[in-house]
C-alpha cells in the first residue's frame, strides 16, 4: 500500500503523465477509427518504448489497450462499425440509439461504462492479483471446456429474430475457426495448401471485413436515405437525448457492475479475450432483463453491458501476468517484452524484488483510467460531429483505414484479400439477416472449445467417470443442459404461436445445437 | 472526352513511374553496403521471445552499420512464410530474416509443402541458442530422465504437455522405447504451457526455455540440446542419457541465396557486437537466453550439420511430413 502511494508520487509528474496521455489518446483515436485498433497501436508503440523509462513505456502500452477498448465504442455507436470485435455488441443497441438522435447519450454511457469497468477491474488487479491468480490456476482445461460450452448457449439470446439463423451463423463461425494447423496432430485443415492459412484465419482482418467494410457497403446502398435522416435528426433537440438521465443511471449501474465482474473474470482466465467478455455480459444482461425482446432496438443497458465488460478485461488480463508471469492476452504478451526490456521479470518474484516498480505501475494504471475519462469526454464532442458528415465522405476514408488495419498485423497483402472475402460473407449475412454476433461468438469460442476438449480427453484419460474430480466443470455442464432445455422450450412455444399464426413447420433447433 | 484524356494521362504517369523505377540504378555495390535503411523480417508476431531478441539485434546492427534497421513481423507457419518472402527479395543484403534456424533444419521434415535446404540461403551468423528441455514442477519426485522413466512406469496414464510436432516426437520415442503409457495433451503457445505446468495439469512438458524464468516453481530434468545449458549446467543432456536426440536451434541471420560475401562479412561483424553490447545482454539475460555467437562460416557449417542430424532423427522416428 505504501508502495502504491509513493508510486503515485513517481507517476504524477508531467513526463510520465504525458506518456500515459499519449498512450490513451493514441488508443482512443485508433480504437475509434474503424479498421485500426489495438494491434495497430501496439505495433506503432513497441519501437517507441525502447527509448522510454520503464514506467512510462509500460503505462503507454497499457494506455493504448485501455484507450482502444473504450474508443472502439465510438465507431460502433456512430457508424455501426465496431472499432474492435469486442465492441460488436455495443453496436447492436448503440447504433439504433444514434439513429434515434441519442448519439451523445449512447456515447456518454459507453464511456462511463468503459471507465467504471476499467477502474473496478484495475482495483481487482491491485487488491487481489496474487490470490485470484492462484485460483485461476485451478481452472484447468477440463473446467475451461465446460465454461466455454456454457458460454455458447448465449448464442440463443443473441440470435436476433431467428434462433435457427443464429445457430447457422454460429456454426459457420466455428467452421471458419477450424482453418489452420490443428494443435494435436499438426495436420493442416482447410488451408488449400496456402501457407498463409496455416496459423488460421486471423481475427483482425476477418472482423474488419465482416464488421466494418461490409457495413460500409450496406450503408453505401442506403446512402440517400441515411443522409436524409441524418440531416433531419442531427442531435436530439432535448437535453434528455444528450445526457444520461438519473433513471438510466439507476437502470444501468447494476448492469455495469455485472459487466465489470464478468469482464474481470474473463480477463483472468487464460486465452478468452475481450470479445468473449463483452458478448457474455451483453447476453447475460439481455437474459436478466424483463424485456429481452427490446434489445437490439436501442436499449442503453446494452451499451453499458458490452462496454463495461470490454474494458474490464484489459486490466484483469494482467492478473495472471503479474502474479504468475503468464500472459493472458495479446497485450499482456507484448507487455512481457516491454517489462523484461526494462529489467522487470513478470511473476511472483516481481512483487518481492521490485515492489516499488509494481507500485509505480499500479499508480500508472489508475491514472490511465482517469485520463481515459478526461480524454474520452473531450474527444466525444468532436467524434459526435461525425454523424453530420455525409456518408459519401465517410465511406472512402473508412475503407482506406480498413485496408491499412488489415495489412498492418501481418505486413502482407493476403490479409487484405482475407478481409475482402469476409466482406462478401458479411454483406450477404446482413442482407439475409444472419447475426454476425453469433458468427463471431462461434469464431472466438470455437477454437478454444476444441483445444480444451482435446486437452480434457487426454487429461481425463479418456474416461468420463474421471469428471468427478472436476466439480466446477460438472456445475457448468449442468448449467448448459438446463439453459439449452429452457431455450428449446421457450422457442418451441414461440414457434407454436407462430405456427398458429402462419402454419409454419416447426424447426428443430435443439438437434442443431448439439 | 475529358475522361479519356484523364485516363490517358494516368496511364502515361504510371508508365513513367514504372520506367523510372525499372531503370533506377541498383544501389548494390558490396563495398558501400549498407547504402540505405535495411529491412529485417521476423517470422513471429510482435511481442514473442524471438521478436524481442530480434529487435535488440536490430538495434545493435543499426548502431554498428549506421543505418536504420526496420523490423517487419511476417508471422506464419513457424517462419516458413517469412523465409519464402525472403527468397523473393534481391540478394543485396538490404533484406534479411532473423529467425530460429529450425525453419530450415526442422520444418522441411515436418511439413510436406516445404523443401528448404541449407544451400537455399546464405547465413551471416548466429547469436543466441534456445534452451529446449524437459521441464516439470519443482516438487516432482524425479530429477532426471532415468528417474522420470521409473516414475512413469509406475504411473501409467500420466500427462505430457506438447507444444509442437517435435515435442510429440520426443515423448513418442521415449514412450515406445521404455513402454510407457502416456496421454499427450496438446498445448497452444508458451502461456498455455506454463499454465498447464504451474497448475499441475501435466507431469512434464517440452519447453523452449521459457520455464527457466521460474526457478522457484519449475525445474529441468533433461536438456534436449547437444550441449549442457548455461541456465542449468548440472542437468544432463538427453544424449548423455543414451538417446541420440539432441537437436539445437539458434537464432540466425538468414539472407537470400547469392548475397555477396562482403555483405555477409559486414553483417557478421556487426552481429558480433551483440556479444559485448550492454543493452543486448540485459534483454537476453532477463529472458534467460544464452548468447552463442557464430560467424558466417561457423553458421553455415552448423546449418549443414544440424540439417543432416535432424533429418536422421526425425526420419528415424518414422515421422511423415504433413
Amino acid at each position: 500500500m505504501e508502495y502504491l502511494i509513493s508510486g503515485f508520487g513517481h507517476v504524477l509528474n508531467p513526463v510520465t503523465l504525458f506518456w500515459i496521455a499519449v498512450g490513451v489518446t493514441l488508443g482512443y483515436v485508433l480504437g475509434a477509427l474503424p479498421g485500426l485498433g489495438k494491434a495497430t497501436g501496439v505495433a506503432v508503440a513497441i519501437p517507441l518504448t525502447f527509448y522510454l523509462d520503464p514506467v512510462s513505456a509500460i503505462a503507454m502500452l497499457i494506455g493504448i489497450a485501455k484507450g482502444s477498448a473504450a474508443g472502439s465504442a465510438v465507431s460502433a455507436i456512430l457508424l455501426n462499425t465496431p472499432g474492435e470485435p469486442s465492441s460488436a455488441p455495443t453496436a447492436l443497441d448503440g447504433y439504433p440509439l444514434a439513429r434515434q438522435g441519442k448519439a451523445q447519450k449512447a456515447l456518454k454511457m459507453g464511456l462511463f461504462a468503459s471507465v467504471i469497468g476499467d477502474f473496478v477491474s484495475t482495483l481487482i488487479l491491485i487488491g487481489l492479483a496474487a490470490p485470484l491468480a492462484s485460483y485461476a490456476l485451478l481452472i484447468g482445461p477440463v473446467e475451461l471446456c465446460a465454461i466455454l460450452l456454457f458460454s455458447l448457449t448465449f448464442i440463443g439470446g443473441l440470435s436476433g429474430n431467428s434462433l435457427t439463423k443464429g445457430l447457422i451463423a454460429g456454426a459457420f463461425g466455428v467452421l471458419f475457426a477450424t482453418v489452420g494447423i490443428e494443435t494435436e496432430t499438426f495436420i493442416p485443415r482447410l488451408t488449400f495448401g496456402l501457407l498463409e492459412l496455416d496459423e488460421g484465419i486471423s481475427l483482425v482482418p476477418m472482423a474488419i471485413g465482416m464488421l466494418a467494410v461490409a457495413e460500409m457497403i450496406v450503408q453505401a446502398g442506403n446512402m440517400r436515405a441515411l443522409d436524409q435522416q441524418s440531416t433531419e435528426m442531427r442531435d436530439g433537440k432535448s437535453r434528455e437525448d444528450r445526457v444520461v438521465t438519473g433513471a438510466e443511471w439507476r437502470r444501468c449501474l447494476p448492469v455495469i457492475a455485472r459487466g465489470s465482474l464478468i469482464g474481470s473474470a474473463v480477463g483472468i482466465l487464460p486465452g478468452l479475450g475481450a470479445s468473449v467478455g463483452s458478448f457474455l455480459s451483453y447476453g447475460a444482461t439481455q437474459r436478466a432483463s424483463r424485456t429481452p425482446e427490446k434489445y437490439g432496438t436501442g436499449m442503453i443497458e446494452g451499451v453499458a453491458a458490452a462496454e463495461s465488460a470490454d474494458n474490464a478485461v484489459v486490466p484483469a488480463s494482467l492478473i495472471p501476468l503479474f502474479a504468475l508471469g503468464i500472459p493472458g492476452s495479446v497485450i499482456a504478451a507484448i507487455l512481457i517484452s516491454a517489462l523484461v526490456l526494462h529489467g522487470l521479470t513478470p511473476g511472483p518474484l516481481m512483487f518481492q524484488q521490485q515492489p516499488q516498480k509494481v507500485g509505480d505501475l499500479y499508480a500508472a494504471l489508475l491514472c490511465a483510467s482517469v485520463i481515459l475519462l478526461a480524454i474520452g469526454y473531450a474527444g466525444q464532442r468532436l467524434f459526435a460531429l461525425v454523424i453530420r458528415v455525409p456518408l459519401r465522405l465517410i465511406i472512402p476514408g473508412v475503407l482506406f483505414l480498413c485496408c491499412i488495419g488489415a495489412y498492418m498485423e501481418t505486413s502482407s497483402v493476403f490479409s487484405i484479400y482475407l478481409m475482402l472475402v469476409f466482406t462478401l460473407i458479411g454483406y450477404f449475412m446482413r442482407k439475409f439477416e444472419y447475426s454476425f454476433v453469433t458468427f463471431l461468438i462461434g469464431f472466438v469460442i470455437g477454437p478454444n472449445l476444441e483445444l480444451t476438449f482435446r486437452q480434457s480427453i487426454q487429461l481425463l484419460d479418456g474416461k468420463a467417470a474421471n469428471l468427478v474430480h472436476h466439480p466446477i466443470s460438472i456445475v457448468f455442464i449442468l448449467l448448459t443442459v438446463v439453459t439449452v432445455g429452457l431455450i428449446a422450450r421457450g422457442n418451441s412455444r414461440a414457434t407454436q404461436r407462430a405456427e398458429a399464426r402462419a402454419g409454419m413447420e416447426k424447426p428443430k433447433e435443439e438437434q442443431l445445437h448439439i | 472526352m475529358t475522361l479519356a484524356t484523364r485516363r490517358g494521362l494516368i496511364a502515361a504517369a504510371m508508365a513513367l513511374a514504372l520506367g523510372v523505377s525499372g531503370f533506377a540504378p541498383r544501389a548494390a555495390h558490396a563495398e558501400d553496403y549498407p547504402a540505405g535503411p535495411l529491412t529485417m523480417y521476423v517470422g513471429y508476431k510482435a511481442g514473442g521471445q524471438t521478436d524481442l531478441v530480434g529487435r535488440a539485434v536490430a538495434k545493435v546492427l543499426s548502431d554498428q552499420l549506421g543505418v536504420p534497421v526496420n523490423v517487419v513481423n511476417k508471422p506464419g507457419g513457424g517462419g516458413v512464410l517469412a523465409a519464402h518472402e525472403l527468397q523473393k527479395a534481391a540478394p543485396d543484403g538490404n533484406t534479411f530474416l532473423f529467425h530460429a534456424n529450425s525453419v530450415i533444419n526442422t520444418e522441411p521434415f515436418m511439413m510436406k509443402r516445404i523443401d528448404f535446404k541449407p544451400d537455399d540461403f546464405e547465413y551471416a551468423g548466429m547469436i543466441t541458442a534456445y534452451q529446449t528441455s524437459l521441464a516439470t514442477q519443482k516438487d516432482a519426485p524425479y530429477d532426471d530422465l532415468a528417474g522420470f522413466v521409473a516414475w512413469a512406469k509406475e504411473n501409467p496414464g500420466f500427462s505430457f504437455g506438447s507444444l509442437s510436432p517435435t515435442s510429440r516426437m520426443y515423448m513418442e520415442i521415449i514412450a515406445e522405447k521404455e513402454g510407457l503409457d502416456v496421454n499427450i495433451v496438446p498445448l497452444k503457445g508458451g502461456g498455455d504451457m506454463l499454465n498447464a505446468l504451474l497448475g499441475n495439469q501435466v507431469a512434464l512438458v517440452l519447453s523452449g526455455g521459457i520455464h527457466y524464468k521460474y526457478p522457484d516453481q519449475l525445474k529441468t530434468i533433461s536438456a534436449l540440446t547437444t550441449f549442457r545449458q548455461p541456465s542449468a549446467p548440472d542437468v544432463k543432456t538427453i544424449e548423455e542419457d543414451g538417446y541420440p536426440l539432441g537437436m539445437d536451434s539458434r537464432t540466425t541471420l538468414i539472407l537470400p541465396k547469392g548475397t555477396p560475401r562482403e555483405v555477409l562479412e559486414k553483417l557478421s561483424t556487426a552481429l558480433k557486437a551483440c556479444e559485448t553490447d550492454a543493452d543486448f545482454k540485459t534483454i537476453v539475460d532477463a529472458a534467460d537466453i544464452p548468447i552463442f555467437y557464430f560467424d558466417l562460416d561457423q553458421a553455415k557449417a552448423e546449418m549443414e550439420k544440424s540439417y543432416a542430424k535432424n533429418k536422421e532423427i526425425i526420419e528415424g522416428a518414422g515421422i511423415e511430413p504433413k
